[in-house]
């Protein structure tokens, strides 16, 4: 009788990671309208309303909770704020948020006027949330496929180019972000553009490095690289992506070992504008 | 599992998915969140042994995989270990005893995440070992430790439903401390 339990238990469990390899086969051999990222999409249709309502209902708790746990301090605050309120009145341009989202709205609008994307449309959209798994450097958005985004879009805003679009919903998508470490640009630099490289994300914690770059390749720190649009890129050209922060040539080594940062500030993500851009096939 | 208790341990799972994309998404220390969905089949490899920690490790795995952008099918893949492993490995434990929940939670929590990360990358996802480890590890322990207890007299309530009552019976002793 135990014999027999354990052997349905182990039967149990051997379908179930067969079923589970067998799922992750399918989804990692397909692309955009696959099986599972059907599912994905009905699922996240399905959920998005769900998770949005349960939002909507905690926000106001929690910032009860929060003024309830700071009141003394509040009152206080609050006294000092209507003491100053004129004064806020007549600088509340200068808010710090609101500049904050000016200056981001200003370099979405000069990254608008690259030649490389002026010509091509864009729908600028607002960011819904920083990253669903400890496991990859996303942000989620809420256009898809109802607005013309889909798979494969390259994503700018904040000073250069923040990713690249790798799921997409009816009305939400998921951007890989430049710095994750799945991330690969197809990069261009020095004068004429002459130089080309691979731009690699390295995960949140590390820096970006430039792989490709062979030893003695004339390079200074806060070089600028831009994407190369060559035949078949992912990106469009011209879109600014990295400046170099360190350069290192070491004794026989085959390449270049450079160090460097995203151009758009990756943190102060709240527009982004999706390039309607797709890589040729 | 009764078709009762399979609603009931789907609402629970809807719940904790529905907490982990929001409340918890929110708790940030320095960009790592806690991971609260690996407690279910913890939870119900604790209660009903290896079989239901398994079953239930896949499908709550398969909803989280839903809304994650990393290969659908592996948090299944990680629920169905993770519930057999833990399952198995707390058969011969006297379920009453006080630090079997909180252990079980933060070892079952970081092997998981290990595992997670490190399949993730046999499957091509190189970027899900580039982390964090030391804050990830540190962050889901605390927090799976503290949850655990809450989780599982969700999935207590999911599970014991009058139709699995007399299966739960059967598969354990009364002196088992499931109740």
């Amino acid at each position: 009788m135990a014999r027999s339990r354990r052997s349905r238990r182990t039967l149990t469990v051997v379908v179930l990671v067969v079923l589970s390899l067998t799922i992750i086969s399918v989804d990692l051999t397909g692309r955009t309208h696959t099986i599972t990222s059907g599912v994905k999409s009905v699922a996240n249709g399905v959920f998005s309303p769900l998770r949005h309502a349960v939002v909507d209902v905690l926000s106001p708790i929690g910032d009860f909770f929060a003024g309830a746990v700071h009141y003394g301090s509040l009152q206080s605050e609050n006294q000092k704020l209507r003491a100053t309120v004129g004064g806020l009145r007549q600088q509340q341009a200068e808010n710090a948020f609101e500049k904050n989202q000016l200056s981001q709205l200003r370099q979405l609008m000069e990254l608008k006027n690259l030649p490389s994307i002026s010509a091509l449309p864009t729908v600028t959209a607002q960011t819904q949330e920083m990253g669903t798994s400890n496991f990859t450097n996303t942000i989620t958005i809420d256009k898809g496929r109802a607005d013309g985004v889909d798979v494969g879009m390259p994503v700018v805003g904040a000073g250069g180019l923040v990713g690249q679009v790798i799921q997409s919903f009816h009305h939400t998508a998921v951007v890989r972000l430049v710095n994750d470490g799945q991330s690969k640009v197809g990069v261009s630099f020095g004068t004429a553009q002459s130089h080309t490289a691979t731009v690699d994300g390295q995960g949140p914690v590390s820096l970006m490095t430039a792989d490709l770059v062979p030893p003695h390749t004339p390079l200074h720190q806060g070089e600028i690289m831009y994407t190369s649009g060559f035949d078949a890129a992912a990106f469009p050209p011209g879109v600014p992506v990295a400046r170099v922060t360190s350069v290192h040539t070491s004794a026989g080594a085959s390449q270049e070992t450079i160090a460097v940062t995203p151009m758009a500030n990756l943190s102060q993500l709240a527009y982004v504008d999706v390039v309607l851009w797709e890589p040729a096939a | 599992m009764s078709g009762r208790a399979t609603i009931r341990v789907a609402l629970v799972a809807l719940l904790l998915l529905l907490a982990q994309s929001t409340v918890i998404l929110s708790i940030r220390i320095g960009g790592t969140h806690p991971d609260i969905l690996w407690l279910l089949p913890i939870t119900a490899a604790l209660l009903a042994g290896p079989e239901t920690g398994a079953i239930v490790g896949f499908w709550s795995g398969l909803a989280f995989d839903l809304v994650l952008p990393t290969p659908f099918g592996l948090g299944a893949l990680v629920g169905c270990i993770l519930g057999y492993s833990i399952g198995a490995a707390t058969v011969a434990v006297d379920k009453r005893a006080v630090w079997l929940k909180p252990v079980a939670a933060v070892v079952g929590s970081v092997a998981a995440d290990m595992l997670f990360s490190v399949l993730g990358a046999i499957f091509g996802q190189q970027q899900m070992v580039q982390i964090d480890f030391f804050s990830l590890f540190a962050i889901v322990a605390i927090s799976s430790a503290f949850l655990v207890l809450p989780v599982n007299r969700l999935m207590r309530w999911a599970l014991l439903v009058e139709g699995n009552r007399r299966t739960l019976v059967s598969a354990h002793s009364p002196e088992s401390g499931i109740w």
